[in-house]
């Protein structure tokens, strides 16, 4: 054994000033300890995070569908126009079943002309709509359709400008003219081979076009509106109402009355959007001559309860997946401190001695709650990573994932709360350890 | 019950304080109903470079005085002055401190790390000192050259024998220069020829000067030391002086 004298100790240095400040391990080597301990025992940390893991991934990628799906509802909506009251058919006499009822269509052109007549100082538009499933023609190409007879406001009242051309006048609705506004995807199917870029809207102005038997000219050709709308807005032919009545009209009447499907509105102002939907109803009522309200055979409908019915949907599901992140997260807070636990006992023997080696029982404190609180915000960190990724595999549900920073921070810091909070009590046992007794436990 | 205390030792004058000084120490456990009187009124003062060996059969109230002489341990009674300073009203943050600062412990079961590598272990006591990184590496590879270790300083206490985990024991609690070395059984664990080794090493730090508590229950390993304390019975039965036995690292 060599032997080397020493620079001081004891005797020959009685009072140790040789040592510097007393400030304990503080948190950096706090951090140094609790590194060592989670990296020493990779896969245990991991399955001790594993719930704040899956808990913040949760949150994080379900609230990014949620509010993907929620905004691809809501532009759908506002794509149909804004300020919009809908007038539908409904069968009379309520509570029965629709379905069997069938659509008996009860709304008649007249109604809509005594609707624009009646409030047309309070909408900007009126918009009646009948529509059916056709097979269109150009040449040898040719493409199912959907053909819409209506009049020329439904250009604004359904926030559906031409890309190229123009719409048809109401000369052309009065002269029951054969004129046509195309969809994106029925210029492509007709004039080019389907497949985007095939077709420039300018060649198909002014060309012929057979719906059913019917020949058409082209006057205007809608854009792109994806293909997400309700039915498809881009394999749509617009064509004016009184040529719709006359060419393909079967069985819509009501007592010899030409009816339509829907009359839309739109209300010049938001405000008024309630007020104009129930004295609709009174005009309707009057002229339908019904008393009961509750037995109507239309309905009016007001687009602002259905963007509410569906905030009101969104904000209950949030709700419910903030509540199940919280509980999964209190689940991985409880797993935490469960493995802390253990781990405290386990350690018995290291606390005892590094407590004899001149931990003072804040050290000892602090090092098992900055461990507890690595492990769960680490946790956080991968389930957020985990919860993006997962979020961006609602793609294949055609879900754009929106990620919103607040969901965010709330499930990290509450992930980094859950660490501090259940790692608190196992590292206050750990400080509280008496040290004679941990040294001498096997 | 009484057992007189045998050839009381007269500190030798000095100047300096005595390390340990002991006064009317009792440590009572009660554990229900059982009331167990673990030491009995016990005084004892060690000066500065001493060598001394607690000794005494077991139940005799050794450990519990070595407890309560390392600060892990609280007398039920009695007043006791490490270097100079009354130690017994301390909080228990700064009990740590003075366990910290003025005594370096060796346990019988080594008690190193087995997470950290052998270096770290040293740096442990100087890392709640509040050292610095660098020149806690420095003071840890000082002393681990002292015991002759430094080439397996990044070794894992695993990888090393008993009585190098002792020498590495040795020296974490000379790491901070502490005022007392405290050895409790150091050689319990180890074979006649480490133990030999071992107790050469503490010969040699004792003639450098460093003032060594040794609690054992083998005459062998007293006979290190230049002064025995027997115990028994929770009350010191003898205190003499001895010719300490030379160790094997042969001090000249």
């Amino acid at each position: 054994m060599t032997t080397r004298p020493l620079p001081q100790t004891g005797a020959a240095a009685p009072t140790p000033a040789a040592v510097p400040r007393r400030g304990g391990i503080g948190l950096g080597g706090a951090f140094t300890i609790a590194w060592r301990a989670i990296v020493g025992t990779p896969l245990r940390s991991v399955l001790t995070a594993l719930g704040v893991i899956i808990g913040v991934a949760a949150v994080v990628a379900l609230t990014a569908i949620g509010q993907g799906s929620t905004a691809g509802v809501t532009k759908n909506l506002e794509s149909l126009g804004t300020n919009l009251l809908t007038v539908q058919s409904a069968r009379g006499g309520g509570g029965g079943s629709l379905v069997r009822a069938g659509p008996r269509q009860t709304i008649t052109v007249a109604d809509a002309e005594a609707l624009a007549g009646a409030f047309l100082d309070r909408v900007a538009g009126v918009a009646p709509s009948v529509n059916s499933n056709l097979q269109a023609k150009v040449g040898t190409n040719n493409a199912q359709v959907s053909v819409v007879g209506t009049w020329p406001a439904y250009e604004t009242v359904r926030n559906s400008p031409v890309e190229t051309g123009a719409y048809f006048t109401d000369a052309d609705v009065s002269g029951r003219k054969r004129v046509a506004v195309i969809g994106h995807q029925t210029l492509l199917d007709l004039f080019g081979d389907g497949t985007e870029g095939s077709a420039t809207p300018e060649q198909a102005i002014g060309q012929k076009v057979r719906l059913g038997s019917v020949t058409f000219t082209v006057s205007g050709v809608l854009p792109d509106k994806g293909n997400s709308g309700f039915g498809n807005a881009n394999s749509q032919v617009l064509i004016p109402l009184s040529t719709y009545l006359q060419r393909f009209s079967r069985t819509n009447s009501a007592g010899g009355q030409p009816t339509v499907s829907t009359v839309y509105l739109q209300a010049t102002d938001a405000k008024d959007l309630t007020g104009l939907q129930s004295d609709v109803t009174d005009l309707l009522m009057t002229r339908h001559d019904l008393t009961d309200p509750d037995s109507l055979d239309f309905q009016v409908q007001n687009q602002a309860d259905s963007l509410a019915s569906l905030n009101s949907i969104t904000n209950t599901l949030t709700l419910f997946v903030g509540a199940i992140a919280g509980i999964s997260l209190l689940v991985g807070g409880i797993g935490i401190m469960n493995i802390m636990l253990v781990s405290v006992t386990e350690r018995t023997r290291e606390i005892g001695v590094r407590k004899a080696l001149g931990a003072r029982p804040r050290d000892i404190l602090t090092q098992f709650l900055v461990e507890a609180s690595l492990l769960s915000i680490g946790g956080g960190v991968i389930g957020m990573l985990l919860g993006v990724a997962l979020a961006f595999g609602g793609k294949a549900l055609n879900i754009t994932p929106v990620f919103s920073l607040p969901p965010m921070l709330i499930a990290f810091a509450f992930s980094a709360l859950v660490g501090v909070f259940f790692g608190y009590y196992p590292a206050a046992r750990a400080a509280k350890l008496d040290p004679v007794d941990s040294l001498r436990y096997e | 019950m009484t057992t007189p205390q045998v050839t009381p030792v007269v500190p030798a004058p000095s100047l300096a304080p005595a390390v340990v000084d002991l006064r009317g120490i009792r440590k009572v456990y009660a554990q229900g109903d059982v009331i167990f009187e673990a030491l009995r009124g016990v005084d004892v003062q060690i000066m500065p470079g001493e060598m001394v060996a607690l000794m005494g059969p077991s139940g005799s109230g050794k450990t519990t005085l070595m407890q309560i002489i390392g600060l892990l341990d609280r007398p039920s009674e009695g007043g006791y002055r490490l270097g100079g300073r009354d130690v017994t009203t301390l909080s228990e943050n700064e009990r740590a401190a003075a366990r910290n600062t003025e005594i370096g412990f060796v346990f019988q079961a080594f008690h190193l790390l087995p997470r950290l590598n052998l270096v770290e272990n040293v740096e442990v006591p100087l890392t709640y000192a509040g050292v610095p990184p660098r020149e806690r590496r420095e003071r840890a590879m000082q002393v681990l050259a002292r015991v002759g270790l430094a080439d397996k300083a990044r070794n894992l206490p695993s990888q090393i024998s008993g009585g190098q985990k002792q020498r590495v024991a040795v020296a974490r609690a000379l790491a901070g220069r502490p005022r007392l070395l405290l050895a409790d059984e150091p050689t319990g664990n180890l074979d006649t020829r480490t133990s030999e080794e071992v107790m050469g090493l503490f010969s040699d730090l004792h003639a450098e000067g460093t003032t060594v508590v040794l609690v054992t229950h083998e005459d062998d390993i007293g006979a290190y030391a230049g002064r025995v304390i027997r115990v028994r019975d929770g009350l010191i039965e003898s205190d003499r002086r001895q010719t300490p036995r030379r160790g094997l690292g042969g001090h000249p």
